[in-house]
């Protein structure tokens, strides 16, 4: 049956329309069947019985197996034809007597555009595939299309992603990060300090300031977890400094000063099970920055603010000569 | 002391070799179960020694630029730490050794 089934609106792969990106279509073009198409074949052959090949789809969990003797297609028995046999009581009947003996079969040459198309230009679940010398080499169904073309949309995505952002961009513009902070959550306490090691090291900063800068905001993360009840950690980086700011909606610090003392700490068992605690947090992100403030008020909300001036960015490497 | 060195003085179990530990010449240790004392220590490319198996002492390590992480005290470290270690390329090293033992052997190895 070479009929496609006005029943069926949908078409099995939507990917040769107009809508399709055209980084897909692409990819559609460059790859070939064979980039695709399954190798590890499932065949069987003309005087097995029916009942063997409805074994074989499901143990490998198929629904259609292609005749093969030496290489040769002679037909394919698919899904339907073992559902008829069972039906018609022929299912112990060799596969020769009922296969399905027009097969639309593709060449392992051509573009996946075309594999794809027949998808919905014949409504079957799967193609064998040939070669120059009509040999099976494989078989190619929807799954292996859409498992290749995700594989390649990743390698794409990599590709665009190192293009985008390039790795050092010297004198490139200022960056903002901001992080929200949860109370208690120190599962994910300490991912905006990487974040800002990562984008200073984009930039080529040395790695004492970057460093310093880390430890700050890493001590202000800690502090918004244990100390708060949830805050955000703001960051602006320029070629000059980089400037974090931890703001919180309380409970507040009662004596300022005797915060900013080392040791001295209001911390709890369970904080300091944790290994936070020691009343060095504070004094720690005084001690890594070149400006440092902190405004708090017993039930208001909490600002820390550190700069950490940077040297200019390392130069780039001359590239190596010859190859 | 290079990174194998480390190994075979502890007797540790290497659960993560980061990329960093290659080629990696340990002259300094810094040891500590409170992660601020080890976010105060003024180096990088140091070994921290611990007891502490928890997600925060690799993201210590990572912060302040250490070139590995000893869990002492024969420590089970939970999977999100291990796979914090991998995802962060933070060298992890597990000791059957206590604390003291552990930081005494470093030592002798470091000529201290």
């Amino acid at each position: 049956m070479l009929v496609p089934s006005p029943l069926i609106p949908m078409p099995v792969l939507p990917l040769t329309s107009e809508q399709s990106p055209l980084v897909l279509l692409d990819l559609l073009f460059k790859l070939k069947v064979r980039d695709v198409m399954t190798t590890d074949l499932v065949t069987a052959r003309r005087a097995d019985t029916l009942r063997y090949v409805q074994a074989l789809m499901k143990t490998h969990r198929i629904t259609g197996v292609p005749v093969v003797e030496n290489g040769r297609l002679f037909g394919i028995v698919s899904m339907d034809d073992i559902m008829t046999a069972l039906d018609r009581g022929h299912i112990d009947d060799p596969v020769e007597r009922h296969m399905t003996t027009t097969v639309v079969v593709l060449e392992e040459d051509m573009p996946l555009s075309f594999g794809a198309s027949y998808f919905d230009k014949y409504r079957f679940g799967r193609f064998p595939v040939l070669n120059k010398d009509n040999s099976v080499v494989g078989i190619l169904t929807s799954r292996d299309i859409s498992a290749s073309l995700l594989l390649e949309l990743y390698k794409e995505y990599h590709k665009l992603e190192a293009q985008v952002q390039p790795p050092a961009p010297v004198g490139a513009p200022r960056t903002s990060l901001q992080v929200r902070v949860k109370q208690n959550d120190l599962e994910n306490a300490g991912k905006g300090a990487h974040e800002i090691k990562r984008a200073l090291a984009a930039r080529r900063v040395d790695p004492a300031h970057i460093r310093r800068a880390s430890i700050a905001a890493y001590e202000m993360e800690i502090n918004l977890v244990l100390h708060s009840s949830g805050g955000t950690l703001r960051t602006t980086i320029d070629n000059e400094s980089v400037e974090i700011v931890a703001r919180d909606r309380g409970p507040g610090i009662a004596d300022v000063q005797l915060a900013l003392q080392d040791g001295f700490s209001t911390a709890n068992d369970w904080i300091r099970s944790l290994g936070f605690g020691a009343g060095m947090g504070l004094g720690n992100i005084r001690r890594v920055a070149d400006e440092f403030s902190l405004d708090s008020k017993a039930g208001g909300g909490t600002t820390v603010r550190a700069v950490i001036r940077l040297p200019p960015p390392v130069p780039e490497e001359a590239p190596h000569a010859g190859g | 002391m290079k990174f194998d060195d480390v190994v075979r003085t502890l007797d540790a179990a290497v659960v993560h070799r980061g990329a960093p530990a290659e080629g990696a010449d340990i002259r300094h240790v810094a040891a500590s179960d409170l992660m601020s004392d080890l976010l105060v220590a003024d180096r990088h490319g140091h070994l921290l020694v611990t007891s502490l198996a928890s997600d925060q002492a690799v993201r210590t390590a990572d912060i302040v630029g250490a070139a590995g992480l000893v869990v002492v005290n024969g420590k089970n470290l939970p999977a999100t730490m291990v796979s914090l270690a991998k995802e962060l390329d933070m060298t992890l090293l597990r000791t059957n050794l206590r604390m003291f033992e552990a930081c005494v052997k470093l030592g002798k190895a470091l000529g201290a």
